[in-house]
């Protein structure tokens, strides 16, 4: 009876334990199913509280409430699985943190004033946290400190505002104290120009401070601020936001040799451009230009890049004037030669640079630019509109081939006789200069000194040179004039090599006569030597 | 006129012979110097003697470039440009004189290489092979002196790295530079140095360090090739072996190499003279600075190992070619029987050959 009763009690107690055990388990493998699915409203466990702190600047909420970063109040443990971007749908932003832009209000023609912010008495309270939140905080402040804001004491309040001596978090980042954040695309300009268009306060760094100026009246700028147009190059988007390089830093994108590049990021992208209607293969082609080459080939810093032509902070438009006209900024000489043309003088419709030289393809000039191949027709009025103004018709001069002298003038006109003459002037002394570089090459190899030829063949290539540049007065007794010079020179340094030629084959002559008589010498030595060893034992 | 009325009147130089015969008594020097029998089985192949002969060319064309040429910064290349370029025959002189010091270094060691092989350095011969080491350091050193006087861009800046390897030597590579360049840098003591011991200390030097190796081999003759000389009363063999007169037999021989030699030197001067590269200018190191051939190895040694150990290992090895004949106690002459020896020797061989084709590559 009693083992009876015991037994009774033993599966009890194990049917008990079960059902305790099971209650368990299955709770257990409900709370993991409840966890895996995140849209579940958060468990109402009471209101949640609102948010205390603005909002200006913040988008993460988790990189400091996840763990309880500083004061900010750390996630309950039912909150784990919560992302960003949930955060605000129960917690609710206090009201009126959003400031408007300090620049709402600015002036069109008036310079940006500098975020107002509480001094930072040698604080940077901001670094300090943000070195050590991890991910994308960590990146931009440490590079903010290798930049060149970094390496002179610009700190993260003169751009982002805030109070940078506490590190109170909703002290430091309240908009109260001047903190916006992260400026808007639009405000950039700004931002920078705020201090950058400051003469007082750049004069300490030697910097320039009309980029603001210029920048806002630049095709970039005038988009921006008239069309409210924020796919347009802003500051940051070629210097850099927290990783600003001096221009001078071979590393910085502004590097004059990784300008093209950097413009061609936007420019030659087919997609990006797509709004805009303008080419977008400048950079293929100014990579086989003289100019292009010598920049990106053989690293000739002083070779143009986009902005040389086009302005940087400037920017202009192809067509305007500023940029057809600066090539003279360069290739003085040949300007001040091209001023004293006839062209010079037609007006708004002359022939300029680009007529003969393109723009983007720019190619090493020669004598096959003056004429067509097959000579060309023109009516009368493919250029006159009547007898006193001429027409000026781009598109005749789009294809290289057609930048010739006769796609404008008459095959059968003055102006050809004397275009005829300069052509010949100049093959004339091209290759009197030719031939003299050849023979003094010829005399060299053969191992004559030809300095003295070679220092005469330099002054016939200077003329010559002058005299191609010349070609832009389109005189043509000022270049026959050159001409005439180099070929002087050419034919100088020619008959010295030509003599120096000719005394080597005196000296092989000379040398062929010694070697026969030494060689009569050997054989008779040789004879006599036969002789006293057929007289030894 | 007979065969016999002919030598019964004697030509003007046998006249003059007699008559400084009878006063000094030169025949019996000349008799001694000259009539001298060496072993018919000795191949000399005329190396030490063409060397020699070129050293006499280099004193004669070398004499005469001194005429023109000014050892000083402003004027030595020009004056160097003149003699090429306007001085009558100044191109063949200079040309002659660059290529025969080519020659020379070539020759001088073509002639150590055939002693070596014969075994012609072991006893009783060591001194005329240790005088013969030292020649060929003089040599060396003829053209390294040399090769800076033209002051052209190649002179100045072998000069420079060649120079700088002297500096590197321990413990007395610093005082050694300064003393080399006369100075910190290659500068106008440089030259005026160099060109003291290209033309003065250098010839008398070696022409009277020539002239004692001649001596030496004049007092023994030459070796045997194919008997080994130690023990040093070897008259017996020598009077039973074949000999050669030296006089006239083997010096015809030798003038006809002699003149082989020179009609090389004028073919190579005509059809490759000597050029010049632009003046120096210290301010504007030229892209690929090398020195001459023969320091080809030497300098890409030091490319490749260690500065001190660049320069120690050349410095034993020129010791040991200096000691070798008390470092050799094989006295086997016979290559076949020198196994160790020969082999050393194509080693070194191969080694600087690699070296200096290497070196002329990179
Ligand atoms: C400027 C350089 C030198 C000159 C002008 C020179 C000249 C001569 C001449 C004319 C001979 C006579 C036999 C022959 O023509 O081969 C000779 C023999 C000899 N030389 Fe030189 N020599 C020079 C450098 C050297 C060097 C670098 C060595 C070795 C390190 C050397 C070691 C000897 C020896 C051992 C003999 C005796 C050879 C025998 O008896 O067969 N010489 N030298």
């Amino acid at each position: 009876m009693t083992r009876t009763h015991s037994f009774c009690k033993r599966l009890m107690g194990t049917v008990l334990w079960g059902m305790i055990l099971s209650i368990l388990i299955l709770t257990m493998i409900g709370a993991e199913l409840a966890q895996a699915q995140p849209e579940d409203p958060p468990s109402p466990q009471g209101p949640a509280p609102p948010i205390t702190h603005t909002l200006v600047g913040r988008s993460n909420c988790l990189i400091c409430h996840a763990t309880g970063f500083g004061d900010a109040a750390a996630n309950p443990p039912d909150h784990v699985d919560y992302t960003n971007d949930v955060c605000e749908d129960c917690h609710e932003a206090a009201p009126g943190t959003t400031p408007p832009s300090p620049w709402s209000d600015l002036a069109p023609d008036a310079l940006p004033q500098r975020i107002e912010h509480p001094p930072t008495e040698g604080k940077n309270s901001c670094v300090d946290c943000h070195l050590v939140l991890g991910e994308t905080h960590t990146e931009i402040s440490e590079q903010w400190q290798e930049s060149v804001h970094g390496q002179s004491d610009v700190g993260c309040v003169e751009c982002h505002g805030g109070d940078a001596r506490t590190d109170e978090m909703n002290l430091s980042m309240d908009p109260a104290s001047g903190f916006i954040g992260v400026p808007t695309r639009a405000d950039i300009p700004h931002v920078c120009g705020s201090c950058h268009a400051d003469v007082e306060e750049m004069r300490q760094y030697n910097l320039p401070t009309d980029q603001y100026v210029k920048y806002i009246e630049s095709v970039h700028g005038v988009r921006l601020q008239t069309f409210k147009d924020v796919n347009v190059a802003v500051c940051t988007d070629c210097h850099g936001t927290h990783d600003v390089k001096k221009a001078s830093d071979p590393t910085a994108a502004v590097y004059p040799l990784n300008v093209p590049e950097l413009c061609a990021s936007c420019h030659a992208d087919p997609e990006y451009m797509a709004s805009y209607n303008i080419p977008i293969d400048q950079f293929d082609i100014y990579k086989t230009s003289v100019h292009g080459r010598a920049l990106l080939e053989d690293q000739d810093v002083r070779a143009p890049s986009c902005a040389s032509c086009h302005g940087s902070h400037a920017a202009q438009p192809p067509d305007s004037e500023e940029v057809v006209n600066v090539c003279g900024k360069c290739h003085t000489a040949t300007e001040a030669y091209y001023k004293e043309s006839r062209h010079s003088r037609i007006g708004e419709n002359a022939p300029k640079c680009w007529t003969c030289h393109g723009t983007h393809d720019v190619i090493k000039p020669d004598e096959s630019m003056f004429l067509h191949e097959e000579p060309t027709e023109q009516e009368c009025t493919t250029c006159h509109v009547d007898e006193n103004t001429f027409r000026m018709d781009k598109a005749r001069f789009a294809n290289p081939e057609d930048r010739r002298c006769d796609t404008c003038h008459h095959e059968n006109s003055m102006i050809m006789v004397q275009v005829q003459a300069i052509l010949d002037a100049l093959i004339a002394a091209d290759a009197s200069y030719t031939l003299a570089e050849e023979t003094i090459q010829e005399a060299a190899t053969r191992g004559m000194i030809v300095s003295d030829a070679e220092n005469q063949l330099a002054q016939a290539r200077t003329s010559l040179i002058s005299a191609r540049a010349a070609v832009h007065t389109t005189k043509l007794p000022m270049i026959s004039q050159l001409t005439e010079d180099a070929i002087a020179s050419a034919q100088e340094a020619y008959s010295i090599a030509h003599n120096r030629l000719r005394e080597n084959e005196m000296r092989r002559l000379a040398m062929i006569i010694a070697v026969v008589v030494i060689l009569i010498n050997m054989l008779a030595f040789y004879a006599l030597k036969r002789e006293l060893y057929s007289q030894l034992d | 006129m007979s065969e016999q009325s002919l030598q019964q009147k004697p030509g003007l130089f046998m006249r003059a012979y007699d008559w400084l015969d009878e006063r000094y008594q030169v025949r019996q020097l000349v008799n001694a110097l000259l009539h001298v029998y060496i072993p018919r089985n000795a191949k000399t192949y005329y190396l030490g003697g063409v060397t020699m002969f070129l050293f006499i060319v280099q004193v004669i064309t070398g004499s005469l470039l001194v005429l023109y040429y000014q050892p000083t910064p402003d004027t030595a290349y020009d004056s160097v440009l003149r003699i090429t370029s306007t001085v009558y025959f100044g191109w063949l002189i200079r040309s002659i004189h660059a290529w025969g010091a080519n020659f020379m270094i070539i020759f001088c060691m073509l002639h150590m290489l055939r002693v070596f092989i014969q075994g012609a350095y072991k006893p009783p011969r060591e001194v005329t092979w240790n005088a013969g080491v030292i020649l060929l350091l003089m040599t060396l050193a003829f053209g390294f002196t040399g090769y800076l006087l033209p002051w052209d861009q190649r002179a100045y800046w072998a000069t420079v790295v060649g120079s700088e390897s002297a500096g590197a030597i321990p413990v007395v590579g610093e005082q050694l530079l300064l003393f080399l360049r006369g100075g910190v840098d290659v500068t106008s003591a440089t030259l005026t140095r160099f060109f003291g011991l290209h033309t003065i200390f250098l010839p008398v030097g070696l022409a009277l360090l020539l002239g004692f190796h001649l001596v030496l081999i004049h007092q023994q003759g030459l070796a045997n090739p194919d008997r080994p000389s130690t023990d040093i009363d070897d008259r017996e063999f020598r009077k039973k072996s074949k000999t050669l007169p030296f006089f006239p037999h083997y010096a015809v021989s030798e003038l006809i190499a002699w003149y082989a030699i020179i009609g090389l030197l004028i073919v190579l001067a005509s059809i490759f003279p000597m050029g010049l590269e632009e003046e120096a200018n210290p301010l504007e190191t030229p892209p690929h600075i090398k020195p001459e051939w023969y320091f080809l190895a030497l300098y890409q040694l030091l490319k490749l190992v260690p500065r001190t150990l660049g320069i120690i290992a050349p410095l034993l090895a020129v010791l040991a070619l200096f000691f070798l004949p008390y470092l050799d106690r094989n006295k086997a002459i016979a290559p076949r029987k020198r196994r160790f020896a020969m082999s050393m020797m194509i080693a070194t061989l191969a080694g600087l050959i690699i070296f200096t084709i290497w070196g002329w590559l990179s």
